[in-house]
């Protein structure tokens, strides 16, 4: 008895450790570079693995002064923040007449939001190039938002409908026995009720935006607008690599995700799960 | 449909839902309809539009490239099912038991990479494989494998493989976090059952938790295929389809014709080959899986 309990014993804690090893495998990569971050291109290759011995943000300051990194972290913020705000008002306004409204063509629309969930995107990128290219709308501060909108929309409206379809009409009855027209009904009293399912759909657009890279490397040309992922391709190709350079401008890319993603992750998790598994 | 609220008229209607509807006809019904439209035109994005009928379909039928491309495609979805959801499953599979102590941070930890950017995973680990100053090969000297030390991403033969694992390594989290949810659902008292029946981690795991997780590894399975199929960020950045096209998949081979080489006709061709055939992979494996619940 007392064999088998210390055979578990250590069963349990070889799994324990192979499990650690696992999930330190996770992070190991965007620690190393965080961390290389910090050390001269001198320092770094001399020893590769090794900490900093001396931190410095000579690179970031680098980054920043030759790579232009502050723009591209301006322009996606600019692109993401205005595109989120489009999306959640959208899908609010879409999702409540869907949940709660019979109408002429619902059926139609209702169709053809839920089918671009299933559209990949890269089908959509040369009939965009040229669209943007006849309307004037290339390379614009405002060109990315368009496609990013319109690529969020699908989910974002899946979710607000099914979540308002859950709510008591009698909320909205009351309201509209106290005389309250339908935009103050909308966004006064179901508005504030939604908040739940609003900050998943900021979470999922947020992130997919911040990170979108196919539209914002084809319909973006002049410096001055790209956003983070098409900057740095754009940083390694121009410069002569410096390692150090390049990682901490990749550092400025992820750190407010990864800031954002510790603060809620729980919140992050079930939205993006919430999300791919479309209920 | 449930009892209808007080309607409001007609105008209101489309006051609220024209803007969010012209944008969306805008930017994803119009640009899917050219697409198809522009697939049987041979362009390169002058005026000059010359159509040519269903003869870059014909062409993309005996296009080598394409289907080397669509073979690559295949092989990085197969690993990612092996890799991302068999690990993630096993996982999922530990967080069930005593023995496995930290399991909210495991579960933080092993999502992390999930919202990072794929240009950014691309980056990470093409410095990780670098030749000179990757770790990936600073570490294999260290402990005495320096004969493994390999040009990960130059070697022609190695190259979809190495381009893989970033892949499997970022969404891990993200099949594990959806297989836990779905443990969670099951009555505690099933495990336990199962424990007092004297079931060891071996056996329960096969015979308690994979029959109940069918269903969800069914749609992991599904997802994972769609993602793959248009896998292009990374491969963009860690080797753009080379060296010379050993890691060339379909997305890239489609922006390469419309945007290197300026072939939009052919280029919107490919892509709706990409749809395509990533509906005929996922039909079929519905079909070899006998059909999820959905």
């Amino acid at each position: 008895m007392n064999i088998k309990k210390i055979a578990f014993k250590i069963g349990a804690l070889i799994l324990n450790i192979l499990v650690m090893i696992l999930s330190l495998s996770a992070i190991f990569p965007i620690v190393w570079l965080i961390y290389s971050s910090l050390k001269t291109e001198r320092e770094f290759a001399l020893s590769i693995a090794s900490l900093p011995a001396h931190p410095t943000f000579e690179n970031y300051v680098n980054a920043i002064k030759t790579a232009k990194m502050h723009i591209y972290f301006f322009n996606s913020l600019f692109t993401t923040v205005i595109s989120v705000i489009l999306i959640v008002i959208f899908s609010f306004i879409v999702g409540y007449f869907f949940a709660r409204y019979q109408f002429k063509g619902r059926t139609l629309l209702y169709t053809m939001f839920l089918a671009g969930m299933l559209i990949p995107i890269h089908a959509l990128l040369v009939p965009l190039f040229v669209q943007f290219k006849v309307f004037g709308l290339l390379d614009r501060r405002i060109t990315l938002i368009f496609p990013y909108v319109g690529l969020g929309l699908p989910m974002a409206i899946f979710l607000m409908e099914n979540f308002i379809r859950d709510i008591p009409h009698e909320i909205e009855e009351a309201a509209y026995i106290d005389g309250a027209t339908l935009t103050q009904t909308l966004f006064r009293i179901i508005l504030p009720i939604c908040k739940p399912i609003i900050s998943t759909v900021v979470i999922l657009s947020a992130l997919s935006t911040w990170n979108e890279f196919s539209f914002a490397l084809v319909l973006i040309k002049s410096d001055a607008l790209k956003t983070l992922p098409v900057g740095l391709t754009n940083f390694s190709s121009q410069y002569t690599v410096k390692y150090t350079q390049l990682m901490a401008a990749i550092t400025i890319a992820i750190l407010p995700v990864i800031i954002t993603y510790l603060a809620f992750n729980k919140k992050v998790i079930q939205g993006l799960v919430a999300g791919a598994v479309k209920g | 449909m449930e009892r209808q609220l007080f309607k409001p008229r007609a105008r209101i209607f489309i006051a609220y839902l024209s803007l969010p509807v012209l944008w969306y006809l805008f930017v994803v019904v119009v640009p899917l309809v050219l697409a198809i439209r522009y697939s049987l035109y041979e362009w390169s994005g002058g005026p000059k539009m010359k159509f040519v009928g269903l003869s870059n379909y014909i062409q993309l039928i005996h296009d080598y490239d394409f289907w080397f491309s669509f073979k690559n495609n295949l092989i990085i979805t197969l690993l990612c099912i092996i890799g991302q959801i068999g690990i993630a499953f096993i996982l999922a599979a530990l967080m069930t038991t005593q023995a496995l102590k930290f399991k909210e941070f495991h579960r933080t930890v092993i999502f992390l990479p999930v919202v990072l950017s794929p240009v950014v995973i691309g980056f990470i680990w093409m410095l990780m494989y670098n030749q000179q100053i990757g770790i990936l090969n600073w570490v294999l000297r260290a402990i005495g494998l320096g004969t493994l030390v390999k040009p990960w991403l130059d070697d022609p033969k190695l190259v979809i493989y190495s381009v893989s694992v970033p892949l499997i390594w970022q969404y891990i989290g993200f099949y594990l976090v959806i297989l836990m949810a779905s443990l969670q659902s099951i009555p505690k008292e099933i495990f336990e059952a199962a424990e007092i029946d004297g079931a060891d981690g071996f056996k329960r795991t096969i015979y308690v938790i994979l029959p109940l997780l069918s269903d969800t590894l069914k749609v992991s399975i599904m997802l994972c295929i769609a993602g793959n199929m248009k896998v292009f960020d990374h491969i963009y950045v860690m080797t753009g389809g080379g060296p010379g096209k050993s890691s060339m998949v379909m997305a890239q081979y489609a922006y390469n014709n419309s945007f290197i080489m300026f072939k939009l006709g052919y280029g919107s061709t490919i892509s709706v080959g990409i749809l395509v055939l990533s509906l005929v992979i996922i039909l079929l494996s519905r079909k070899l899986m006998g059909g999820s619940e959905k």
